[in-house]
């Protein structure tokens, strides 16, 4: 095998050589050896090559810049002096930098100034670790078990599957919460809960959480076992069938020969989980009341600054601005650092995941 | 590579097996065939049990998480609920709720019918903007990785609170959020300068609208299509380079390629993304139909939420069928 560097010489040669052959064949007529359909297909070629670039280059800048837009206003406006949101003459570089804006918000949020266990920062990173990495062990679990086995009612438990992508979470969502405010048995809502002269009710507390994720039903349980499903699928079917002849059971072949085998799968799997969770505000803010996730937070944000910072005086929507900004920045950045640094894994994970079989 | 090895594990397998017969006692040999056919059975169903024992944790999940509490909401959709301590108070009215639904709610239905329409107008959007980013995206320039991380960016933010924030629509008084202060930069009159410079005067007001609406919602086309991309992109990198080599030998252009080697083989991708798009779109809590059933269920007033989030349920399965089943004919699956 080449090395990337020797094959990066090789390519150069290659054209070198192309570049020379062509040369040559001009000046001896270049009629003598292609027809003229093939001299037309090659000028054609050229022209294309030579103005696609171009044309490519500006497509992308325009594009990226329409996704970076909201980026690029947030960093701007986030560390703007409030004042400054009504001067005409600052469009994009505020004349001075202020850390307040931030500081408020974070105060808000619930970033600081609280004891520990109500951080949101905190809170929202702990549910989202614990829900995340249950539901990439059991979805992994449910994928390989209808990738691989054959059983009675395959089929129909597979359309379930289905339906659990297609299914809108808001249908499900009221049963859902008579059924954890009602838990039952009720002691062990009341374990689970460690308050044992409560209700058992799980309303705000993690499991509403946890519970779905531990039994495959978390957050788009439904898209993470499908995908399991067909990475399993992809792999070859003598990698167990060589571990079976070795007397492994199914279970212990699972987690000495699959699992490693879907290393990046899993990988995958669980930073969409983490994304889905964290941005989640529906779910969270069905079976929370007074609960802090980052989500919840930002999405009251604009009633809990009118409340806490500004006494219940009226700010002008222009100014607001500063504030929800600083707030959506604060918001994203841990799953952005996380983004910047793993992006190889969201984009190849996915690729190589067998989805695109 | 691949290839041999597979048939070196093979022939091993072969041979463990002979072996394995070759070692067996003679009386095994003689045994009657049923016996053989048995244990075959038991094997196999010892297999399926394991596959039980495999999504039984989902098994237990699903019913408790998902079919019970869908059960539950059909059965308020039939009634009239009230919340009471210690639970929901029921009472059968058939299919009033549904009834109510389309005949006395005249937003529920003018925000159907409008959810609909505009679906139906940005799927083909996105997928046709979706399949042509990822082209670019698949070829070899500089800073694609950038490229890549950028258009995936979406994905990471877009389902979130930060979206309404970016959209401004989150605050009831209403100012310029980042997309609309960036819809304003293509002001209505460009498109129409545009097209007068280019010599076209009087064209329908119909059409300078439709193109109006293009421009300003490219922000949301952008921002809706990262998975889009992605799936399609990953189908991409499953043409053979080979095929592409062949094609030029034989001097067929780039677009000759596209229409019948590209599209072909990333059709069945373009289904799923058809697909994701729709239920995307449709499960969105931001949209119109969404928001009216979520007012309704805060309001207290589950039954009739449930009856419209169910006829909603509906009409979406009965949508993606046509859609899937439509697509199915055009759709080309390479047969192994």
């Amino acid at each position: 095998m080449a090395t990337k560097k020797e094959e990066k010489q090789f390519e150069k040669e290659r054209k070198a050589a192309i570049k020379a052959r062509e040369k040559r064949m001009k000046e001896l007529g270049i009629e003598n050896f292609l027809t003229p359909e093939q001299i037309k297909y090659n000028k054609r070629k050229k022209a294309i090559g030579t103005v696609w670039p171009v044309f490519r280059a500006i497509i992308l800048f325009g594009l990226c810049f329409i996704i970076l837009y909201p980026l690029i206003f947030m960093l701007s406006t986030a560390f703007r002096p409030n004042e400054q949101m009504n001067d005409p003459s600052i469009v994009w570089i505020p004349k001075s930098f202020t850390m307040s804006n931030i500081n408020d918000v974070m105060g808000v949020m619930k970033y600081k100034n609280v004891p520990l266990g109500e951080n949101t920062l905190l809170n929202t990173i702990k549910m989202n670790l614990v829900a995340s990495i249950l539901q990439v062990l059991t979805c992994s679990i449910t994928g390989y078990g209808f990738a691989r086995f054959k059983f009675k009612g395959k089929n129909l438990l597979f359309a379930i599957v289905i339906l659990m992508i297609i299914v809108p979470p808001q249908i499900t969502t009221i049963p859902l919460y008579m059924q954890f405010h009602y838990f039952k048995p009720k002691f062990l809502g009341q374990l689970l809960t460690m308050d044992f002269k409560g209700t058992g009710s799980l309303i705000n507390s993690g499991w509403t959480m946890y519970l779905p994720a531990l039994f495959a039903n978390g957050l788009r349980a439904g898209l993470f076992i499908f995908i399991f499903r067909q990475f399993f699928r992809g792999l070859p079917k003598e990698l167990e069938d060589a571990a079976y002849l070795d007397g492994c059971s199914p279970l212990y072949t699972y987690v000495k020969i699959m699992v490693p085998n879907a290393r990046q799968s899993f990988l995958t799997v669980f930073l969409f989980s983490i994304v889905w969770y964290w941005n989640d505000y529906y779910v969270s803010s069905s079976f929370f009341t007074n609960n802090n996730t980052i989500a919840l937070m930002l999405k009251n944000l604009n009633t809990n600054l009118t409340q806490q910072l500004f006494d219940g005086q009226t700010v002008s929507v222009r100014q607001i601005i500063v504030w929800l900004e600083a707030g959506c920045l604060l918001s994203i950045t841990p799953i952005l650092i996380m983004y910047v640094f793993l992006q190889r894994y969201f984009i190849e994970g996915i690729e190589k995941s067998g989805l695109a079989n | 590579m691949s290839d041999t090895n597979k048939i070196n594990t093979e022939e091993e397998l072969d041979q463990a097996v002979q072996t394995s017969e070759d070692t067996a006692p003679a009386a095994a040999a003689a045994a009657p065939v049923k016996a053989e056919k048995n244990h075959k059975l038991s094997y196999e169903k010892r297999k399926g049990l394991y596959g039980y024992g495999f999504i039984a944790l989902w098994i237990l999940g699903t019913a408790y998480f998902f079919v019970a509490p869908l059960i539950e909401s059909l059965i308020y959709s039939f009634n009239q609920t009230s919340v009471q301590p210690g639970g929901m108070e029921m009472k059968y009215i058939g299919f009033k709720n549904y009834v109510n639904a389309f005949r006395k709610d005249q937003d529920y239905s003018l925000a159907l019918v409008d959810m609909l329409k505009n679906t139906a107008l940005r799927t083909p959007l996105i997928i046709i903007f979706s399949i042509f980013i990822a082209l670019v995206l698949n070829q070899k320039f500089h800073g694609r990785t950038f490229a890549r991380a950028v258009f995936f960016l979406p994905v990471i933010i877009a389902t979130g609170p930060v979206m309404d924030i970016i959209n401004g629509n989150m605050s009831t008084g209403g100012y310029a959020g980042g997309s609309e202060q960036f819809s304003s930069m293509f002001e209505a009159d460009l498109v129409d300068q545009l097209l007068n410079f280019l010599g076209i005067y009087n064209i329908s007001d119909r059409l300078s609208e439709i193109i109006n609406s293009l421009t300003t919602d490219i922000f949301n086309l952008v921002w809706n299509s990262g998975i889009q991309i992605l799936l399609i992109l990953s189908a991409l990198q499953g043409i053979s380079p080979s095929s592409k080599e062949a094609a030029q030998m034989e001097g067929a252009t780039a677009w000759e390629f596209f229409w019948k080697i590209t599209l072909p083989t990333i059709s069945p991708m373009i289904l799923a993304s058809v697909v994701y798009t729709v239920v995307d779109s449709f499960v969105d809590p931001g949209n119109k139909v969404m928001t009216i059933v979520l007012n309704k269920s805060t309001n207290w007033e589950h039954g009739y939420s449930a009856a419209m989030a169910w006829a909603y349920f509906l009409i979406i399965g009965v949508c993606l069928a046509i859609i899937v089943a439509i697509l199915n004919k055009v759709v080309y699956y390479e047969v192994e």
